[in-house]
């Protein structure tokens, strides 16, 4: 028998496989990880301390640079939190705007992290496909609200531009553009040998595990668990389109990534449900009064976010200000499983865990 | 008197029935959740102590969300009994927040059921003094409370005794104060 | 094997593509309007009403105003208005409550330089930022104050 000594090995917190300022010691016992302690909070900028000091309108581009890959849906939960607690009627154009904008964003956000999730692994071009068709929905959402990343685009009542011409007819083109290119990636990578045996059986874990550590969105689905809030607690108009909730039972690294590479697919299912009934005419902002002062009382909004559940919960005083705002961070909550992941797996498949349960860290650390 | 007003108000057929019944004219408002409300009250009440619940009501802001809150003696076991419990289940635990008060603390749990189909949010809160804040830690009972409970240690300065490894987590280790505190001072107004 | 070759194919298929890259900064990047880049300020415009102070959330205007050197008007004009670009996130909010579009937005975005220092812009900076002004400016959301002409963009 060879014997080995005990290696304590740092990981980050500027590593490119860990996708921002996120550090991670393992034990080490030869190539077989002992234990695992990650170190977060690198990028904590107190939103939640901010936020009481600023009002609601204020509060929203800071929610851009929480989960910088997905802002649009972190716009959207504050947004619905606050129309929640003030009981607004959103108008109708107002809310195919946002649903069409979100669904966007969530194909945007799968494919960054398919294309880096697969860069993590060893695979180089497919990144720069991913980011290919990324750009065209980023270049639109730059032409819808004037910025390619932190869109700011959502107000409290509605949005704040309405679709410029001929917008809508470019995102009717999208879609069966982005199915092409599906087939394409599916060609280029579903089938890779290398890629499966990197991916199956690694990560594995059971949907009791799962529920017990909180875990949503694909992480979730990945173990068998039909759950998306867009279906069993629908929120926006969600529950006027046809979809399915794509599951896998397997639970490892592979079911996720079927499941988000899924997901693409009924995202582009909803937009084209969405352009089709997308209202000719109409307001894109309700009647909110100058000065927003929700009611006093507390509320906890929660929807459906590439990365799982996001959540906003306000305390409101009758302040323009936020008592309390608090959000709940679906990176931060998934991001706990992963030591008890890691344990007796090798290092090389540290990053194939970790990328595989797709964190943003300006989410994770707040 | 004001009974009789309260009679006014209210749809003629009911009120006669009212009448007729001769009973206390109450205005009860209409939630369909009173009733999840009122079995989770009892199930608390019956299975752990008659004062363990402190409040209940509903958050008709939050869409009719069954909030309870519950004394802090007896949380942990009533976290293992809404775990447990087979008409509940509530196995998913979706949210940690702590917010101060000023006069006092309060953390608010939001569960959710995935094994049953009944899926119906329940708010859960407790509360702490200010002085010398701490709540029975439910990292053994969901794991989702390990970081929940760590950030608002750390943010709040509330101990969870139970806790397996109760360390700041956001700020540095040697940081002073728990920032999101209402009467919080930074050390460095520059930072 | 067969799945790799595949790949390979789709790898070969691209490859006689034509390019997708920009060639930024040979070839300057056009925005579009909405693109929300540095603003321009317009001194004769501003009324010092301070909205665009009290509403921006990094808090990274400057301004003071002076009584107007014309004894016949009322009112004040602008002494110094400042924006620190080190903290400034580009929101749109200032640009959205100025009454009069003193403060508007451009589609110019390079600001990169060698000092921190450089990013204190003045007002003679912001006021000579004049081209590529954003040409919807001012849709304010809050309904009371949209400009009749703005409503209509809305709409
Ligand atoms: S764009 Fe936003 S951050 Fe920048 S000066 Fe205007 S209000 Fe302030
Ligand atoms: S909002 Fe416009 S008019 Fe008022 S102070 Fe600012 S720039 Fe001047």
């Amino acid at each position: 028998m060879i014997r080995t000594e005990e290696l304590l090995l740092n990981v980050g917190p500027q590593h490119p496989s860990t996708h921002g300022v996120f550090r991670i010691i393992v034990k080490l016992d030869g190539e077989v990880i002992t234990e695992a302690t990650p170190v977060i909070g690198y990028l904590h900028r107190g939103t939640e301390k901010l936020a009481e000091n600023l009002t609601y309108t204020q509060v929203i581009p800071y929610t851009d640079r929480m989960d910088y890959v997905s802002a649009m849906t972190n716009n959207y939960v504050l947004c619905h939190a606050v129309e929640t607690l003030m009981d607004l009627e959103i108008p109708e154009r107002a809310e195919f705007l946002r649903l069409i904008v979100m669904e966007l964003q969530r194909i945007a956000s799968h494919l960054v992290w398919w294309g880096t999730y697969l860069l993590d692994i060893g695979a180089m071009s497919p990144f720069l496909y991913a980011f290919r068709e990324r750009e065209m929905i980023i270049n639109m959402f730059n032409e819808l609200c004037g910025a390619r990343l932190t869109y700011f685009y959502m107000r409290v009542g509605g949005v704040k531009w309405d679709a410029p011409e001929g917008w809508i007819d470019k995102v009717r083109d999208f879609i069966p553009y982005m199915r092409d290119k599906l087939d394409e990636y599916e060609q280029l990578v579903s089938g890779n040998e290398i890629f499966l045996a990197r991916v199956k059986g690694v990560g594995k874990y059971d949907a009791q595990t799962a529920i017990d550590y909180g875990l949503s969105g694909a992480n979730l689905r990945s173990t068998g668990v039909k759950f998306d809030l867009r279906k069993n607690q629908p929120y926006s108009i969600y529950d006027r389109f046809e979809f399915d909730v794509p599951v896998q039972t397997e639970g490892d690294c592979y079911a996720r990534y079927l499941v988000r590479f899924e997901e693409i697919k009924q995202s582009l299912r909803i937009l084209e449900q969405a352009v089709e009934q997308f209202p000719e005419d109409g307001k894109i902002m309700a009647k909110v009064p100058r000065v927003i002062r929700p009611p006093e009382g507390e509320v906890y909004t929660r929807i459906e976010s590439p990365r799982g559940e996001i959540g906003c919960h306000i305390v409101s005083k009758k302040k323009p200000q936020p008592y309390r705002l608090k959000f709940r961070r679906p990176s931060f909550v998934n991001l706990q499983i992963l030591p008890k992941l890691l344990v007796g797996e090798t290092m090389t498949n540290l990053v194939t865990i970790l990328g595989g349960i797709d964190i943003v860290l300006g989410e994770v650390d707040g | 008197m004001s009974d009789q007003k309260h009679v006014t108000e209210m749809d003629p057929k009911e009120a006669k029935k009212e009448i007729e019944e001769n009973e206390v004219v109450e205005i009860v408002e209409p939630s369909p959740n009173q009733a999840k409300l009122d079995r989770l009250v009892d199930l608390v009440k019956s299975n752990i102590a008659e004062d363990a619940v402190e409040e209940a009501y509903i958050n008709e802001l939050d869409r009719d969300l069954p909030s309870i809150v519950i004394r802090s003696p007896y949380w942990l076991k009533t976290a293992m009994m809404l775990k447990e419990s087979e008409t509940l289940k509530l196995n998913y635990l979706r949210n940690v927040s702590g917010i101060d008060y000023e006069t006092y603390f309060e953390v608010v749990y939001y569960l959710l059921s995935m094994s049953t189909d009944n899926q119906q949010d329940i708010c859960i809160k407790i509360k702490a003094d200010r002085e010398d804040p701490s709540i029975p830690s439910v990292t053994s009972v969901w794991n989702t409370a390990n970081w929940n409970e760590r950030e608002i240690y750390d943010l709040l300065g509330i101990q969870f005794p139970g806790h397996p490894n109760l360390k700041r987590i956001m700020m540095p280790e040697d940081w002073e104060g728990h920032p999101l505190r209402k009467d919080y001072e930074p050390i460095d107004p520059e930072v | 094997m067969k799945g790799i070759v595949k790949g390979m194919g789709v790898t070969l298929k691209n490859l006689t593509k034509k390019k997708i890259t920009y060639q930024y900064p040979d070839v300057p990047l056009q925005m579009p309007d909405r693109f929300r880049g540095v603003q321009h300020f317009d001194p004769e415009k501003c009324i010092v009403c301070n909205q665009c102070m009290n509403i921006c959330p990094t808090e990274c205007i400057d301004l003071v105003g002076k009584k107007n050197p014309d004894p016949e008007k009322k009112g004040k004009v602008i002494d110094t208005y400042d924006i620190n670009f080190e903290i400034c996130i580009l929101c749109d909010l200032c640009t959205e409550v100025c009454p009069t579009e003193a403060i508007v937005m451009t589609n110019n975005f390079e600001l990169a330089t060698y000092s921190r220092d450089d990013l204190f812009k003045n007002m003679e900076w912001l006021n000579d930022n004049n081209t590529n002004v954003r040409k919807e400016n001012s849709i304010n959301l809050q309904p009371k104050s949209i400009p009749s002409k703005a409503k209509k963009e809305v709409k």
